[in-house]
């Protein structure tokens, strides 16, 4: 289980996230959505380890996060970080050397899925590859959470159900899966739950398919309900 | 650990490279010098190749400290905060990258100085010329103001005293910058404070070695000194480490 | 599959499901997909798909059998009551439909008698 209490992040005056409690749990695809700057990558940060809260705490198995919880939570940023010198084959390698639940198989077959080839460099390839190349290899380890920041960023409409069904392939039982992105259609079937974030607070976290039978309203419609009077500038 | 260290070499490896080539050339020449019998190119290029032993250790942890730089304050920082080693084995890594290729750096020009006087004790006539440049350097070098007198166990001192006092200087680097990335982030000035709290360190530890008496033995100095260097060089990583744990946000 | 994300997706797939049972595409008795394979195939949710499979079970239109899989059910009568559950179904929408455009149930039969 992964849990925040509390948690806060500031950035100088601003807030980043402001007082966000929320649990989630294992069996769940959650679709963190919200606009741009609401705070979601944030709060995904601070899961991963690589940004310190200000103040509250963030837990995975009831510990703080740390050197120990990044063995079992993958993270995938929306930005590249990989060394410029890098091969995609180098990408792997480097995975391999550092996390004991990174399968070089898996690797090789999702970068085949995904028309990639292990001799390109990192460097020169297009955004749409370099997404590709970070889903792979996030999604090649068997972690316990999985935390996807907009993996359907710079991906075009075929690529993208190629990599629902990836996602959708490691989602089971004992895994946490979280997905941000503003293409909140692209989520709509894939989530089980959503996390609505608005300007760093916790809006609510909605169970989907008892929101569809209850009320008859869509994830998006729900996203428009609460940022509807908010400039919709995100959802491109 | 090993790991880690493996990629901190591929970081520097080009430039490392390029050094080589370069003290290669210079090899070259003197070879070119000491068969052909131009004296003077000899004797130059060995100058060259005694300056680029020295260069090549400032460079190395130049670049070690900008390398650090941008593995705290760019995208980059993810490939080492997302995996699960402790601020403590990440910096470790890099302390002790750092060193060895120093120590391996000083290994190899110490072999091919050896090597090269050999070669010109063999040839009898650049012998005499290039002895004389060799002195005359090392007329120039002198520490705590006395002359240096020319034996294995100082050269050995020297050179690890040149080491460690680089070691703390580079760990004394890594603190500022460690400090500017995790505590100063986002205030103004912050990059000047850190060199300027880089400089203080400094100072405070040549104002520590400058208490050591200097009634010993020149080589038993350089060893206090060393031992001394080591001890800060320690004391500045734990702090180090520890505020990367604590504090900081990549 | 294109789903109506203002309706529960386990019912629309569960839809889906039933029509290719009484069509015959899944004939009595065949194997489905487990439940990863078939939120795969329709790119839903796990749990969605499971639940899936709870609510054929609980219509007695598929059986689980333990370390087996699921199985579409064997009982011909089961599957024409769902043909005729379904055929209501879509009567019913066409009712809705008729009758929002002002048309009575007689014309509306007339209609259909008069189809080729």
């Amino acid at each position: 289980m992964l849990e925040s209490r509390e948690l806060t992040k500031s950035f100088g005056s601003v807030v980043a996230v402001d007082h966000v409690s929320l649990k989630l749990e294992a069996g769940h695809v959650y679709a963190m959505l919200g606009p741009n700057g609401s705070g979601k990558t944030t709060w995904m940060k601070m899961a991963a380890g690589l940004i310190k809260p200000t103040s509250g705490q963030i837990l995975y198995e009831e510990r703080p996060v740390g050197v120990e919880s990044r063995r079992h939570i993958a993270y995938m940023s929306t930005e590249p970080y990989f060394y410029n010198w890098m091969t995609i084959r180098d990408v792997g390698r480097y995975y391999e050397d550092f996390f004991e639940d990174f399968s070089m198989e898996r690797y090789k077959e999702l970068i085949g899925r995904m028309e990639l080839r292990e001799d390109m460099k990192t460097r020169t390839l297009s955004s749409g590859m370099m997404a590709k190349l970070k889903i792979a290899v996030t999604l090649a380890r068997d972690a316990k959470v999985y935390m996807l920041d907009e993996p359907f960023n710079g991906i075009d409409l075929l690529a993208r159900d190629e990599i629902r069904t990836c996602i959708l392939q490691f989602a089971s039982e004992d895994k946490i899966l979280l997905l941000s992105s503003h293409l909140v259609e692209e989520m709509e079937a894939v989530a089980d739950r959503a996390i609505f974030i608005k300007q760093g607070h916790l809006e609510e976290i909605v169970d989907l398919e008892t929101m569809r039978t209850e009320y008859g309203i869509s994830m998006a419609d729900r996203y428009r309900q609460i940022y509807g009077h908010e400039e919709v500038t995100s959802n491109v | 650990m090993f790991k880690l260290m493996k990629y901190e070499f591929r970081k520097t490896q080009a430039t490392k490279l390029i050094l080589l080539a370069i003290i290669a050339i210079a090899e070259i020449a003197f070879l070119i010098g000491l068969y052909g019998n131009y004296d003077m190119t000899a004797g130059l290029s060995i100058v060259a190749l005694v300056f680029l032993s020295f260069l090549g250790v400032f460079v190395v942890g130049l670049e070690s400290i900008t390398i650090l730089h941008r593995d705290m304050n760019t995208r980059q920082s993810y490939m080492l905060f997302m995996t699960p080693n402790s601020s403590y084995k990440i910096l470790g890594a890099k302390v002790l990258e750092c060193g060895l290729s120093i120590l391996l750096a000083g290994a190899f020009v110490f072999a091919l100085g050896a090597l090269d006087i050999t070669l010109a004790v063999a040839r009898e006539q650049g012998l005499n010329s290039l002895w004389e440049m060799i002195q005359n350097f090392l007329s120039h070098i002198t520490i705590n103001g006395r002359q240096l007198e020319i034996d294995a166990p100082i050269l050995a001192a020297t050179f690890l005293n040149i080491l460690t006092s680089w070691i703390m200087t580079i760990v004394s680097a890594y603190l500022a910058v460690v400090i500017s990335a995790a505590l100063l982030n986002g205030k103004k000035f912050n990059g000047l404070i850190s060199f300027v709290l880089f400089l203080l360190l400094n100072w405070g530890a040549a104002k520590l070695l400058g208490l050591i008496p200097d009634t010993m033995s020149s080589v038993a100095t350089l060893l206090v000194y060393v031992a001394v260097e080591l001890v800060l060089s320690a004391i500045m990583y734990v702090v180090t480490a520890e505020i990367m744990e604590r504090k900081l946000s990549v | 599959m294109q789903f109506d994300p203002m309706r529960p997706i386990w019912l629309q797939v569960m839809g889906e499901i039933e029509t290719s049972i009484v069509t015959g595409v899944r004939a009595p008795g065949e194997k489905l997909p487990g439940g990863r394979d078939l939120a795969m195939l329709y790119g839903i949710n796990p749990n969605t798909a499971a639940r899936v499979y709870q609510e054929l079970e609980k219509a007695g239109l598929c059986e689980t059998r333990r370390g087996m899989g699921t199985f579409v059910t064997g009982d011909a009568q089961r599957i024409t009551e769902l043909r005729i559950e379904l055929a209501r179904q879509a009567v019913q929408e066409f009712m809705v439909k008729i009758d929002s455009l002002g048309v009575s149930k007689e014309e509306a039969v007339k209609m259909i008698s008069e189809m080729e």
